[in-house]
């Protein structure tokens, strides 16, 4: 079966106090805010491209993965926000196949869904191994760096903090642990509208302005969020034939404590406990999150072999997204 | 392909408004200089107009063309488990954080699909896609039905590649159904080479600097030609042949089973150096929609193919190799069935 045989995540070395980007973003911080949001700092680049990032990621995956990038097949890119060049006419994917000497692989990524773009990548990875017998292994990867005075979402009631990092993931078939057992997702397009970067494209190609991440708070109250999530992997479940309970851990994005805090509700309090770490110290880096918790409990060594986590996203409200991988 | 998955719909949609190539090159004030002892770029584009879509939006002109393939299938909205957007230029607002399959989700009302775009190849995104969903439809039981679309719209002043071609707006849709057995897609390959990622591109707002103005000529597409010409030309046909004959082995067929060509509308002195460079004979090649529309960008796959089979050159049990370039750049062939 298809599964995880590395992952790695590279953030710039120089941090930012959340308390200094509400200063600096003319917000409001409290000890109110300060407990909403659970976050204290986030990793911030000086001048470091996302690329570069992605670059790092993707040689620590591959070297613990003990595998040269002629091997890989596929490079999928889940990155979310703006690149250095704009997207969909340019991709960071092709820039990295070329850093990598990734010489075999053709390039391929995915757009809209915040962290649920991760498990897109990943039913699409996996997808791809099993119906074409010379695809055999498939780097994903990312790097989202927030655009400039553009960390606050919603800077009069902030959901999150954004991070800038940047992580990469190896899949493989036949991988002897970590297999992805399943995937499910579903989008709500009535919610497309709820996360996005009004200028700076065709609708308003001359206001910069607008060019920044903007949350539209009265589409995101409305939309469907941990609530979204149980049916998907009711449905994953059924197919796999295991019931919740099957279930050790469920890894979430780090939005902020009280997005954390309403998911634990919704899975019977099984977050996996160490990613409020990775909330404090990174803030919301999108899909970059997952693979985050994921390597934050690999570390703490408190899974054991069989094992069957989650890992789950709400997209914003857009778009939803589960994955069932076993240890 | 493991499962077989047909086309069950094909769509596309050009914006009504018709524009001179004469009044392009005199609005964007191209160059009237030879680009080579035998080449006119304005005399020998062999491109008489194209569309262009005025207060349209590329989500507008794509969801056009995606209602149009769901009507002609015949088909509920609610049938549909994946939407994939493969337009390769920007859309209403910035990738990828936002792509417009959301927002045809919602306009369809296909309220059981997942709604993604993907984001690579160029104009060989409809090869990157069809391998994307090609691939979710076998690997999953529960996805059956696909939708992929695309919507294009450039900058008003910027229609001309100088000196590739001249593009127009519209939109594209094909349907995707898994055991469906009619133009059954037997073969996609696509092949990517990085080094060639800032050949072609848009700069966008990330290249804004301070005290400059911020205006639309950001997203104008912007070439290296003296490494488009080093280093893309001398492995164009090189790399084309690579994917055709990596799609024909896939399908177990030979270059003398292929009935029927589908090819970009470039320019006309590059479909003659495709015929000739691979050997292939004019007449096999679809080339009436250039002098008509000029390049669609990543929908030249789609329309081509739809007016190929509507005008009598394809017809049914003929396999087709549908083929293209794309700035990133990739390659991306697909076999079909018709």
């Amino acid at each position: 079966m298809t599964g995880i045989i590395a992952a790695a995540c590279h953030f710039p070395g120089r941090t930012q106090s959340v308390e200094g980007i509400f200063h600096a973003e003319g917000a409001a911080y409290g000890p109110q805010v300060a407990a909403r949001l659970g976050i204290e700092l986030v990793p911030v680049c000086a001048g470091e491209t996302a690329s570069a990032l992605a670059l790092a990621a993707a040689q620590k995956a591959l070297a613990q993965a003990g595998l040269d990038a002629e091997a890989i097949d596929v490079i999928i890119d889940y990155s979310i926000l703006p690149q250095e060049y704009l997207v969909p006419a340019w991709s960071m994917s092709n820039k990295l196949q070329h850093e990598l000497n990734a010489t075999n692989a053709f390039t391929m990524g995915f757009s809209g869904g915040d962290a649920t773009n991760f498990l897109i990548s990943l039913q699409c990875a996996t997808s791809l191994i099993q119906s074409n017998e010379e695809i055999n292994t498939v780097l994903l990867l990312a790097a989202d760096v927030a655009l400039p005075a553009n960390r606050l979402l919603n800077p009069d009631y902030p959901l999150t903090v954004l991070g800038d990092g940047a992580s990469a993931v190896v899949v493989q078939r036949n991988a002897g642990r970590y297999r992805i057992l399943d995937t499910e997702l579903l989008s709500d397009g009535r919610f497309q509208g709820v996360c996005y970067v009004p200028g700076g494209a065709i609708a308003h190609p001359d206001r910069p302005d607008l060019y920044r991440l903007q949350l539209n708070k009265l589409l995101y109250d409305q939309a469907p969020k941990a609530e979204a999530l149980p049916p998907l992997i009711d449905k994953m479940l059924e197919r796999a034939g295991l019931p919740w309970s099957a279930i050790t851990y469920f890894l979430y994005p780090n939005i902020s404590a009280d997005d954390q805090a309403s998911f634990e509700q919704t899975c019977g309090h099984r977050n996996w406990p160490g990613q409020a770490n990775g909330l404090i110290r990174h803030g919301h880096v999108q899909g970059t999150d997952l693979v985050l918790n994921f390597l934050s409990a690999l570390a703490s060594d408190a899974w054991r072999e069989g094992d069957v986590i989650c890992l789950c996203s709400h997209g914003m409200g857009f778009m939803a997204g589960a994955a069932l991988i076993q240890v | 392909m493991n499962t077989p998955i047909g086309i069950l719909a094909t769509a596309y949609y050009l914006p009504p408004t018709r524009k001179a190539i004469a009044d392009v090159f005199r609005d964007e004030e191209i160059p009237a200089e030879r680009l080579a002892a035998n080449v006119d770029f304005q005399r020998d584009i062999g491109i008489e107009a194209i569309h262009v879509a005025d207060q349209e939006l590329p989500s507008g002109v794509g969801l056009k063309a995606a209602q149009q393939a769901v009507e002609e299938a015949g088909l509920d909205p609610r049938e549909i488990d994946l939407i994939l957007d493969f337009t390769s230029i920007p859309e209403d607002y910035p990738a990828p954080t936002w792509s417009a399959a959301g927002l045809v989700q919602r306009e369809l009302g296909a309220t059981k699909a997942l709604a993604t775009a993907v984001n690579t190849g160029g104009c060989a995104s409809y090869h990157v896609a069809l391998k994307a969903a090609c691939a979710l439809l076998s690997a999953n039981d529960h996805l059956n039905v696909a939708l992929l679309f695309s919507g294009d719209k450039t900058p008003a002043l910027n229609h001309t590649y100088y000196p590739i071609t001249v593009t127009c707006d519209g939109g594209s849709a094909v349907i995707l159904k898994k055991n469906h057995s009619r133009r059954v897609i037997l073969a996609v390959e696509v092949a990517t080479v990085g080094q060639l990622h800032d050949v072609w591109y848009i700069p966008g707002f990330s290249q804004h600097q301070p005290g400059q103005p911020a205006d639309e000529r950001l997203l104008y597409m912007t070439s290296d030609i003296q490494r488009f010409n080093e280093n893309v030309i001398p492995i164009n046909f090189f790399m084309f042949r690579k994917v055709m004959k990596a799609a024909m082995k896939r399908a177990g067929l030979k270059a003398r089973d292929i009935d029927y060509y589908i090819y970009p509308t470039f320019s006309t002195w590059d479909q003659k150096g495709f015929c000739q460079s691979l050997l292939i004979a004019p007449e096999k090649v679809y080339t009436a929609g250039l002098r008509r529309h000029g390049h669609l960008q990543e929908n030249d796959m789609v329309m081509n193919y739809v007016d190929a089979a509507n005008e009598g050159y394809i017809r049914e049990g003929h396999v087709v190799m549908v083929t293209t370039n794309g700035a990133g750049f990739t390659w991306g062939a697909a076999l079909i069935r018709h």
